[in-house]
């Protein structure tokens, strides 16, 4: 299988600047298909910046990245759309329609690859609705097909918008603090799902979070950020109280592991 | 302080005003006969079955003209709106579109009924292009305002799957702002019945040019016959529309 070892994410000497702030400076960085990466780091640090670009709505001042083997800076607006629908993104807010259905909400990830004028009036091909009701039995939401999303749990809400994402089809997941509008339990239960549906389309899934204990846990590759760059790079294992100290130094994860540790002692991980 | 202040402005403003229009109630109760008297010529109303003819006939046609006035206006209403909206287009296209739609409003009814009389003669079409026009002024601003509270997230998902702009328009903006969109229309078609009625004064067709028909030649029973019609319509259409607005909030 050569297919798992070609990158699917290849970055070189990256620069991403905010007017002339340096947001994110990376000297290289590569994400392979079929991995799991937890992207970890201090508020500001660049996490989202970096989600941004590898979606390509972020324009690097300097270097190159590729994605699924498309560099950004070099090609078309319509190639650039076209691997852009290849890569579905995950909210901290779920950003689903209130007022439609949970299967309209679901068939809205098909719109990238449905009849563009077919769907202005509402109309899906019958294979669009087979992809969205198998991507909503994915998730167990089969029992609420036909209920308002508005009317949803918050944890329902982020299962349809997984569905949603899984009837894109996509090759890459970008996920954005899923969970951190969720409560704990109903976090890791998402973080599963998420992971299960990432594994069972061969897709590779890139999440940041805020928590180390769920980043090591659903991650099997640990990214650290801080002030724009990778200070960490390694499988979780490796993730030690020590290096955690390094990535957040000063800067608190949220929520704090232990609830009351001071910024010069080391940070503990909840069951490290 | 500055609430002092701005009661102090209001009450100059209100003073102000009532010199120059000279308003007084007094002149309301020395008027009163003549009120009196004029509210007597106009009862009992003429129920011949010819005037009750033309009252429903012309009142209808009021109806019609205020129907396919919005109707029109609501639809362009809709495309300019979302053309206008500044989360859903450039500057360079929504900023001089609401610069047009605030000149298309600005202009009375009234004349815009004088000047399409003038241009495309008596009858029913110079109150429909006239009511048409102020209404795509009025609501393509009221649903352009809609339109840029719509939740921008929703807009990004869309984007992210791959979705056009009017995909995008069609799904994230559209569910969030149709029943909005609906409510106003309704409220735009009550006000669009009296404009209608009222334009047949200036030689539109409908109740109104009746009405001022009767006037001119000092006909009161029958002018009292024609507002009792256009009551009739003004009430029903408001009672309907609260009606459906109940059913779609």
């Amino acid at each position: 299988m050569t297919q798992r070892t070609t990158p699917v994410i290849r970055v070189e000497h990256l620069e991403v600047k905010y007017g002339r702030n340096v947001v994110l400076c990376l000297e290289q960085l590569r994400i392979n298909r079929g991995e799991q990466i937890s992207i970890i780091g201090p508020s500001g640090a660049g996490k989202t910046t970096l989600l941004r670009t590898i979606k390509g709505y972020v324009r690097p001042s300097l270097g190159k990245i590729e994605v699924l083997g498309l560099n950004w800076s070099t090609c078309n607006r319509a190639t650039r759309r076209r691997v852009q629908r290849r890569i579905g993104l995950i909210f901290q807010q779920f950003h689903l329609v209130p007022r439609l259905t949970v299967l309209q909400n679901v068939l809205c990830g098909r719109l990238g690859s449905t009849h563009r004028w077919a769907s202005l009036l509402g109309h899906f091909s019958s294979e669009d609705r087979q992809i969205a009701w198998r991507a909503i039995a994915e998730v167990g939401l089969q029992e609420q097909v036909h209920q308002r999303a508005d009317t949803l749990s918050g944890g329902q809400q982020q299962r349809v918008a997984i569905a949603r994402v899984v009837a894109q089809q996509p090759e890459v997941i970008l996920a954005d603090e899923p969970v951190s509008s969720l409560d704990p339990v109903l976090g890791a239960e998402v973080l599963s799902l998420l992971r299960e549906v990432t594994r069972h389309h061969d897709a590779t899934l890139i999440l940041i979070l805020h928590q180390p204990a769920l980043a090591k846990q659903f991650g099997n590759r640990v990214v650290g950020l801080r002030n724009g760059a990778v200070v960490f790079d390694d499988p979780p294992s490796k993730l030690t109280d020590d290096r955690l100290e390094e990535i957040y130094h000063g800067h608190s994860p949220v929520p704090l592991p232990r609830g009351d540790s001071p910024a010069d002692e080391p940070l503990a991980l909840v069951g490290a | 302080m500055l609430r002092l202040g701005g009661l102090a402005l209001v009450a100059i403003a209100l003073v102000w005003s009532w010199r120059a229009t000279e308003f007084s109630l007094g002149g309301l109760a020395t008027g009163a006969p003549a009120i009196a008297r004029f509210v007597a010529n106009m009862t009992p109303p003429d129920t011949t079955w010819e005037i009750l003819k033309i009252g429903l006939k012309s009142g209808l046609l009021t109806l019609q003209i205020a129907l396919l006035g919005t109707g029109i206006g609501a639809l362009f209403a809709v495309l300019l709106g979302l053309l206008a909206a500044n989360n859903l287009t450039p500057e360079w296209v929504h900023h001089p579109l609401k610069i047009l739609l605030a000149i298309m409003r600005s202009i009375p009814i009234l004349l815009l009924g004088l000047i399409f009389v003038g241009a495309v003669g008596l009858g029913g079409s110079p109150g429909v292009l006239a009511i048409a026009i102020h209404t795509i002024g009025n609501l393509a601003k009221l649903f352009a305002d809609e339109c840029e509270t719509a939740f921008e997230g929703v807009w990004e998902a869309m984007d992210s799957a791959g979705a056009n702009w009017s995909q995008k328009v069609r799904f994230a903006v559209w569910p969030q702002v149709a029943p909005q969109i609906v409510s106003l229309t309704l409220y735009r078609f009550e006000m669009n019945i009296r404009e209608s009625a009222v334009l047949g004064f200036v030689g539109c067709a409908g109740i109104g040019y009746y009405m001022e028909i009767y006037r001119r030649s000092f006909n009161y029973p029958r002018v009292c016959t024609m507002v009792l019609f256009t009551m009739a319509i003004v009430l029903g259409v408001d009672q309907l529309s609260v009606q459906i607005r109940k059913r779609i909030s």
